[in-house]
């Protein structure tokens, strides 16, 4: 996987993290650096009816989560990563909603299983950055009575929702505001994150999976970071997931690839570019179930003809809606993943990666 | 009837219409207008209302502030266009000015004028007359006549349109900026002339990168005031070396609701209190004061507010 041309200038960045910098020992990659666990179930969905198989969806997640910490049974488990102190966030995304998004039948069988180790209902959040994306998969309706939604934005812009005492500061191309704000609830509610990204490309950062959710997702002010063809998730992505107070929180990671997009990502323009894994992967890696990803994607592109995700060639630019495979908006970053890797969030070295696969 | 011989220390309501209008002015709370002189001689039996005469024609026409979206000029961002008419007064600060506002965003114009420290009168209509008359009366409680405008920026302002643009764009990027026509003696300030080896005039032809070669030179550190949090507020400041006052304009006031910014001011304080035109119970929030600076957030801003910040 080739660097970019210019991947050696890094903007400046400065971390203001209220929590300082002492790292968590929960924090990523967390107990399993370099494995993660493939889920796969030709049952998890419909495709014809567009469907999800909620018992499917349960029985995959137990698979995965078993394998992952060798446990028994469920509830030992989920005890490796959550105490019923805790306050969960469960961190969604609700980007592509309603084509492809965290399903709910996912979240729900996460929800079950918080509940089953003790953490009361009310201190179990699902959240996302933007109201109006969530209100569009209606979580309340699969979810236990006491469960709580939440969005950081619920008028689009207003930076009450974030935390003033905990940001990334950097001037990509002159804009004035300068900082990117963490979620306030991360930051002051949440002991706990479950991370339960989707797997879609995606037009700026190549893919938009484990890191890409935690780092986008949970911080303000970020679109700013791409303009004409350029974009700076190359090193953005990274350096906002390891943002302390996130990285230490954000314990586990659930993957829903059932569905997953290979082009026009991550708002599903077209739903011709939908496929369909049927996986779920779980792991405390976010940077190993990444590399996955971009592997999945990139082969899926390659039997399309569509030009690589690596492809930084100017004939494939056109602004724009990305209607044509050929086409792009920006210069694609999936070297965000490597880049992550290096800042300590996880293993993307392919020889030291395990990833697991078991078929239900 | 007083002929307007005096400056405007506090932007006035401009009206046009004749004495049986009173009840609506003094239902709005307005008790004090300008008015052309002819309309002026037609009040001089009405003493509830004084009226100061002016001929319309002396003041200069100033465009309506606000913001626009210009989704015919292809731009990197999706930025809106805000349209202030700060670079007006610190072009010319004696001048006076007149402002036609239609509608309830007539407060915006008294209040940039104030902040700007400009003499202004506005012309509205009976729909703009309430939010006018309430924010005329909210500066006027307000000022300050000890206070003095904080830059950063000596700008050599040569008078041309060019010269303009780049005005307006320091304004709009929040880059504290006082213009003179011939360079001043300073060491505080950063000094900025058109055409000089820094700023050459090509690169001045393009206010966007002019600006941002201000900002560069200035660096964000020594900025005395930063906004985050909105694209459409412009902020100005003023001291009286134990107050400083911080006032923020929305130009979206009417479209955008601005529902949070977070200020910086540069400076050592100890406490912050925010006031507005609606008299709300809004207070800051966050507030952070360290060796360097003060920062507060402000939950909600209509169309201004004033932040005074205590040593």
């Amino acid at each position: 996987m080739a660097m970019p041309a210019d991947w050696k200038e890094i903007p400046e960045y400065r971390i203001v993290d209220r929590s300082g910098t002492r790292r968590s020992s929960n924090g990523l990659p967390g107990p399993f650096p370099g494995r993660y666990v493939r889920v796969h179930s030709e049952k998890a969905i419909d495709i014809p009816s567009n469907r999800i198989d909620a018992p499917t969806v349960r029985t995959m997640l137990s698979a995965g989560m078993r394998q992952l910490t060798g446990a028994s049974d469920d509830r030992d488990a989920w005890a490796r990563f959550i105490s019923p102190e805790d306050v969960v966030g469960i961190k969604v995304n609700c980007s592509g909603a309603p084509v492809i998004n965290s399903n709910p039948e996912l979240v729900s069988a996460i929800i079950e299983n918080l509940l089953s180790v003790g953490v009361p209902a009310h201190n179990i959040y699902i959240y996302d950055r933007f109201g109006n994306q969530m209100r569009i998969v209606n979580f309340e309706a699969y979810v236990p009575a006491g469960v709580q939604t939440a969005a950081a934005e619920h008028s689009r812009g207003s930076i009450l929702g974030y935390d003033p005492f905990t940001y990334v500061e950097v001037d990509f191309f002159g804009e004035d505001d300068t900082r990117s704000n963490l979620i306030r609830l991360v930051a002051e509610r949440f002991t706990k994150v479950i991370n339960v990204p989707t797997f879609k490309e995606h037009r700026a950062a190549g893919v938009t999976g484990c890191l890409k959710n935690m780092a986008y997702g949970n911080f303000s002010n970020v679109a700013r970071s791409h303009r004409w063809e350029k974009t700076n998730t190359y090193s953005f992505v990274g350096t906002l997931a390891s943002v302390n107070t996130l990285r230490s929180k954000t314990v586990l990671n659930v993957a829903d690839g059932i569905r997953s997009l290979w082009h026009g990502g991550p708002f599903c323009q077209d739903p011709r570019f939908l496929f369909f894994p049927k996986e779920i992967v779980v792991g405390t890696d976010p940077v190993a179930i990444d590399r996955h990803l971009v592997d999945m994607v990139e082969e899926k592109r390659r039997q399309e003809g569509a030009p690589s995700l690596f492809n930084r060639s100017s004939e494939h630019l056109k602004p724009g809606p990305e209607l044509d495979p050929k086409y792009n908006s920006f210069i694609r970053e999936p070297g965000h993943v490597e880049y992550a890797s290096k800042l300590g969030l996880g293993v993307f070295d392919k020889a030291k990666v395990k990833g697991e696969v078991v078929s239900l | 009837m007083t002929l307007l011989s005096v400056a405007l220390l506090v932007p006035s309501l401009f009206w046009d219409k004749g004495p049986q209008s009173a009840p609506e002015l003094l239902r709005s709370g307005v008790t004090s207008i300008v008015a052309s002189p002819e309309i002026a001689a037609t009040w001089k039996n009405q003493p509830a209302v004084r009226v100061t005469a002016a001929d319309p024609a002396s003041f200069e026409k100033l465009p309506t502030p606000g913001i626009s979206f210009r989704s015919d000029v292809a731009s990197a961002t999706r930025e809106p266009w805000v349209d202030s008419d700060g670079w007006h007064y610190l072009r010319r600060p004696d001048g006076r000015f007149l402002y036609d506002v239609p509608g309830p965003t007539a407060d915006l114009a008294a209040a940039e004028a104030f902040a700007f420290g400009g003499q202004a009168a506005i012309k509205t209509d009976g729909a703009g007359l309430p939010s006018l008359a309430k924010m005329l009366k909210f500066l006027a409680g307000i000022q300050d006549e000890q206070l003095r405008p904080v830059v950063n920026i000596a700008f050599v302002d040569d008078g041309s349109t060019r010269s303009a643009e780049c005005l307006n764009l320091l304004i709009r990027r929040n880059l504290l900026v006082q213009a003179s026509k011939s360079p001043v003696s300073t060491s505080t300030l950063l000094p900025v002339v058109l055409g000089s080896a820094d700023y050459p005039t090509k690169d001045a032809s393009n206010p966007v990168v002019f600006a941002q070669q201000v900002r560069e030179h200035l660096t964000d550190g020594k900025r005395s005031l930063r906004i985050y949090g909105s694209d459409v507020v412009i902020g100005r400041l003023a001291s009286n070396g134990g107050k400083t006052r911080v006032y923020l304009l929305n130009y979206g006031t009417g479209k955008y609701s601005v529902d949070g910014i977070r200020v910086r001011v540069l400076g050592r304080y100890s406490k912050a209190q925010v006031f507005d035109p609606e008299g709300s119970s809004s207070k800051l929030i966050d507030t952070l004061f360290d060796s360097e600076a003060a920062e507060f957030t402000l939950p909600k801003l209509k169309t201004f507010a004033v932040v005074d910040l205590d040593m």
